[in-house]
């Protein structure tokens, strides 16, 4: 019987390409998207589960209220790690690490420094840790002495070759002489440290073992025993404050008791909250936190994504379903005879689901041969490298069961539908009046029309966000302005480099600072106003900059002044952003000749350091749009490890040659690194354009369903109503009207598809902007044009099919009867 | 065989209610060639669909071989149906999909005979049809009478009690629809029970019985003389 219905299903999809080639292409295309963005949720799920005991494993973060502000670090002061693992017997083992950004390292012998991005301290649990073993070295003693590191394998062939690494001295920033203890496999991709590259000793950092409760660098790993439940650290966690950091404080405020801290808090709202995240969560479910070790996603992409694939493969099956059912005209003299000739219901509905499985099977293999020729387009998308894992045998288990699931659940309802039929109706060739089910057809359009409405709502709104992003006064001048790094590398030359570089006819303006409005280095600090005691700290930034600084970035001063080389006191004046203002309680002119200290030093001593504030400056966006502004500020400082270089328009190719003429004068056998500053902003955004780009990608491929679908649907229509058209023709109907007629029906349901998407497309993109603490209003345009897509794709596709009907000479449609 | 008793049929739509049949009493004892004629919309076709369990009445009784059959459900008629009842339409009903053999095959296979059994069987019969030089044709590369010839091998290919035609030869040339009648009246004095729809006095003729419905009523019945077969 399973034979007879596999040959009938064959010959049947054999004997109707068209629809066989609508039918299948389209699950194939919705298989093909599911499949894609299945992996790409599998590796997204699948991060740093590859470390032994990774379910043991969590990193402790702190979350700090100061002054009305709310900042999360995942990284604690270095005393943390090791104290709790003294005190709490279920902590089996801590590892820290140290961040220290990039670094420029070369042999000895060898003039040119090589920049590696990731560089970082860790303790010598590491491999205990995660389950790490060294390719070359003894991972006993490899990080055990200061001033020994361990390069990841492609570090060490750079700089030596794989085998001739151990050993070797490495001159780190061109000062530090470090010995390579150890050479270590490259760090899995879909792990938190697939960027490190260079892992140095913690033994070589001198504040690993500070004292100072306040040095949050340490991003921190415990590792409970088994069986230990991790909700016992939560009243450790709760009482860091008061077990550990007070008696520090007390140290050099002697006169203060807990309960004086206590009401303190209680007065000021402010909180130091530590928590852990497990292991294998950080990648999802870390966000909008500072000192990550990698960038991280979101488990919201995740989400976006399911959302989509569903669709995509919902669409599909909508699509199977429309086409089938509407195909039943053909089918229905089929089932009345099988009927007829002794055939019960459930061998009718067996038959459509042997069909509708070979369907998804043809599908299946299409679908991975579209599966593969996308892929490197959808990796690019989705900045991933994922590969399709033909040789895992579970792959292969999923995808054919899925297919078989998918097969049943588009096979459903055709097989519901067709295997209804009553012989009596069907077979005396009344065809259209009884084939009914339109209803539902219908609907079925709506849906997928309102899923593909949908997803150009949410397209055009993302796209919309990251212009207003792009083009949103940010408070300084990103464009045109050149970034140098690794400045550092000039020694003392790097004043006269700067010099040299200003006077080239080209350059505006330049100025040395680390700190920059783009992604670059940070530092937060704790301020006391004049007076204020010790428990009344307001932590926010503070950046070091030259003279240049405001005039280079074209930011505004709104009170005050800027630095000024006349005024020899401005070492020791600062400037404040509005939202540091804003933290003592003032108005921007009340703020100016404020003295301000970060001296812990006990306030009776009298021989403080203070800022004076010279000026206020207006607010610039420094982090991601979608945070508030933060306080900082601004002060003069050296040790400058980028320039900024303000260009004038014109060939900034031969600026920047003349630029890096100057430095390998200047700075020899020294790495030029340059990039501009727009491309940095721009990679700020990169998740959202990111998200643009899958949004548009996946939005086309639901249209393109959809339109198959409605294609499909549209051939069905005119068919059937073959006769009709032929008799509206011999009473004197034009192809124009009767191309109108065959359209309108369709323009109905897209209507409809666009009145029901239109509330949801709303909804959920609101939810999506409000990420943003600066965002778009969703205007009537969006809705709008959405439509007016939406309408337009239909009626090209509705239309062919229904000229072609309207076209037929109605001679030959009525003798079809 | 066949005993209908006060049956009445009638179709509604959401403002009309039709009157299809209307107390139609009819008996057909076994081995019995009954021809039922009247001008369209009569409900010739009607009472045959119901006489071929396709179908239920609204009132009334139908007997088939001794059991009340009018108020069953679908699966119940089906089970009946199976093997005991053979269809012969005008406009054939084969299914395109399927191959000449298959389609005379496709009734065994719902009565869950094992192959080797159906080939033979499927073979005799279209051996004896005269089609078995076509039985790895589609139905749409065969002439009219050919595909007729088919579909009557489906019919009899179980050994039907009873077969039902609905105007069998309505498509068919003078020529063909001779043969396709010859055909019949040989499986009729074999011993197959036979109800037929027809508008053709020719045809009725072949029958020992014609019935002349009406609006849903029967008017006349009359007797047929023996034919001599071949005119």
């Amino acid at each position: 019987m399973f034979k007879n219905h596999l040959k009938i299903a064959w010959r049947s999809l054999k004997k109707q390409p068209f629809f066989t080639f609508l039918n299948t292409f389209g699950l194939a295309v919705g298989m093909a998207g599911g499949l894609l963005i299945s992996l790409f949720i599998y590796d997204e799920l699948s991060f740093d589960n590859m470390f032994t005991d990774a379910d043991r494993i969590y990193r402790i973060d702190v979350e700090n209220k100061n002054g009305g502000e709310i900042n999360r670090y995942a990284s604690v002061a270095p005393l943390l790690g090791p104290t709790l693992h003294r005190d709490y017997s279920q902590i089996e083992m801590v590892t820290r690490f140290r961040n220290s950004n990039s670094k420029l390292i070369r042999r000895n012998d060898v003039q040119q420094n090589v920049k590696e991005d990731h560089v970082i301290g860790v303790d010598t649990t590491f491999f205990d840790m995660f389950g790490l073993e060294l390719l070359v070295g003894d991972t006993q003693t490899a990080l055990k002495d200061a001033n020994t590191l361990i390069l990841t394998k492609t570090a060490a062939e750079k700089h030596f070759g794989l085998n001739d690494a151990l050993g070797q001295h490495l001159l780190v920033d061109n000062e530090e002489v470090y010995t390579v203890t150890g050479v270590i496999e490259d760090m899995p991709k879909n792990s938190f440290l697939r960027n490190h590259t260079v892992f140095i000793s913690m033994a070589s950092f001198d504040d690993a073992e500070s004292i100072r409760w306040s040095n949050w660098n340490f991003p921190t790993f415990i590792k409970l025993i088994p069986n230990a439940n991790i909700e016992s650290l939560q009243t450790p966690l709760s009482t860091i404050y008061e077990t550990y950091m007070i008696p520090w404080i007390q140290t050099f405020n002697p006169g203060y008791t807990i309960e004086d801290f206590r009401e303190r808090r209680k007065t000021t709202g402010n909180y130091m909250k530590w928590s852990t995240i497990a292991l294998p969560d950080i990648h999802l479910y870390s966000n909008d936190i500072e000192d990550e070790l990698s960038p991280n996603s979101d488990i919201q992409n995740v989400y976006i994504l399911s959302f989509i694939g569903i669709f995509l493969i919902l669409l599909a099956c909508v699509n199977f379903m429309n086409l089938s059912t509407a195909h039943s005209l053909k089918r229905a003299k089929e089932v009345g005879i099988r009927k007829t000739l002794g055939s019960d219901r459930l061998g009718l509905i067996r038959q459509f689901l042997t069909e509708a499985g070979l369907v998804s099977f043809v599908s299946l293999l299409l679908a991975i041969v579209i599966g593969v020729v996308f892929l490197p387009f959808f990796n690019e998308l989705s900045g991933k490298a994922i590969s399709i894992p033909f040789g895992s045998p579970f792959f292969w288990l999923v995808l054919i069961f899925a297919t078989i699931l998918l097969g049943l659940f588009s096979g459903s309802y055709p097989a519901f539908f067709l295997s209804r039929f009553m012989p009596v109706k069907v077979l005396k060739g009344g065809g259209e009046s009884s084939v009914g089910g339109g209803k539902i057809r219908n609907s079925l359009v709506v849906f997928q029309f309102a899923i593909s409405v949908f997803l150009i709502i949410s397209t055009l709104v993302v796209f919309q966000q990251l212009e207003f992003i792009q083009n949103k006064d940010l408070g300084f001048q990103k464009d045109q302005v050149l970034i140098l790094e690794d400045t550092d590398a000039a020694g003392n030359q790097l004043m006269a480099f700067k010099q040299e570089v200003k006077q080239l006819g080209q350059v505006k303006q330049a100025s040395l600072s680390s700190f920059l409005p783009t992604p670059s280095a940070r530092s937060t600090i704790t301020f006391f106003a004049e007076g204020d005691s010790l428990s009344n700290g307001k932590i926010f930034g503070k950046w070091k900059v030259d003279h240049d600084y405001v005039s280079t970035l074209d930011m505004e001063i709104i009170a005050g002044r800027d630095f000024d080389r006349q005024f020899t006191t401005d070492s020791t004046a600062i400037i404040l952003n509005e939202s540091a203002v804003a933290m003592f309680d003032i108005e921007p002119n009340q703020a100016i000749g404020m003295r301000i200290t970060n001296d812990f030093a006990p306030r009776d001593k009298g021989n403080m350091t203070f800022f004076t504030v010279i000026g206020v400056i207006k607010n610039f966006h420094f982090e991601s749009l979608r945070n508030n502004i933060n306080a900082m500020s601004l002060s003069l400082g050296s040790n400058s490890n980028r320039m900024v270089v303000k260009l004038n328009a014109g060939d900034f190719s031969k600026t920047i040659s003349s630029i890096e003429d100057i430095w390998n004068a200047i700075a020899p056998g020294q790495p030029f690194n340059y990039y501009f500053m727009d491309d940095s902003f721009n990679e700020t955004y990169k998740a959202e354009q990111r998200l643009g780009r899958i949004f548009i990608t996946f939005t086309i491929l639901s249209i393109l369903i959809a339109c198959l679908g409605l294609f499909g649907l549209a051939a069905f229509n005119a068919e059937k109503r073959t006769k009709e058209i032929g008799v509206r023709k011999v009473l004197g109907a034009s192809i124009n009207q009767i191309t109108y007629k065959l359209t309108i029906d369709f323009l109905k349901l897209v209507g409809v598809a666009i009145l029901i998407s239109m509330p949801l497309g709303w909804y959920a993109m609101n939810r999506w902007l409000e990420d943003f603490s600066y965002r778009i209003e969703i205007g009537w345009q969006v809705f709008a044009l959405a439509a007016f897509l939406a309408i337009i794709i239909s009626i090209v596709t509705v239309s062919y099919q229904s000229i072609k009907a309207a076209v037929v000479n109605p001679i030959k449609s009525l003798r079809t009867e | 065989m066949i005993q209908i008793e006060n049956l009445k049929k009638s179709f509604k739509t959401e403002e009309v209610e039709t009157l299809a049949l209307n107390n139609v009493n009819l008996k057909v004892e076994e081995g019995e060639f009954v021809a039922i004629m009247g001008p369209s919309g009569c409900g010739k076709s009607t009472l045959l669909n119901i006489i071929g369990m396709l179908d239920n009445p609204n009132e009334g009784y139908y007997h088939f071989d001794g059991q009340e059959v009018g108020g069953l459900k679908e699966n119940q008629r089906t089970k009946i149906r199976k093997g005991n009842l053979g269809f012969v339409f005008q406009s054939f009903n084969l299914i395109d999909e399927l191959t000449v053999f298959e389609n005379v095959e496709l009734p065994l296979i719902y009565l869950n005979m094992k192959k080797s059994e159906r080939e033979q069987k499927v073979r005799a019969v279209l051996e004896r049809m005269k089609i078995a030089h076509r039985e790895k044709h589609f139905p749409q590369q065969l002439s009219g009478g050919q595909q007729q010839r088919v579909a009557i091998a489906r019919a009899v290919v179980t050994n039907a009690k009873l077969i039902l035609a609905d105007e069998p030869t309505g498509n068919l040339d003078s020529k063909n629809g001779i043969e396709v009648m010859n055909l019949l009246t040989e499986l009729n004095q074999e011993g197959t029970t036979i109800v037929m729809v027809t508008h053709s006095d020719r045809d009725s003729h072949y029958a020992h019985r014609v019935i002349n419905l009406f609006d849903g009523q029967i008017v006349t019945e009359s007797q047929n003389k023996p034919f001599e077969i071949g005119v």
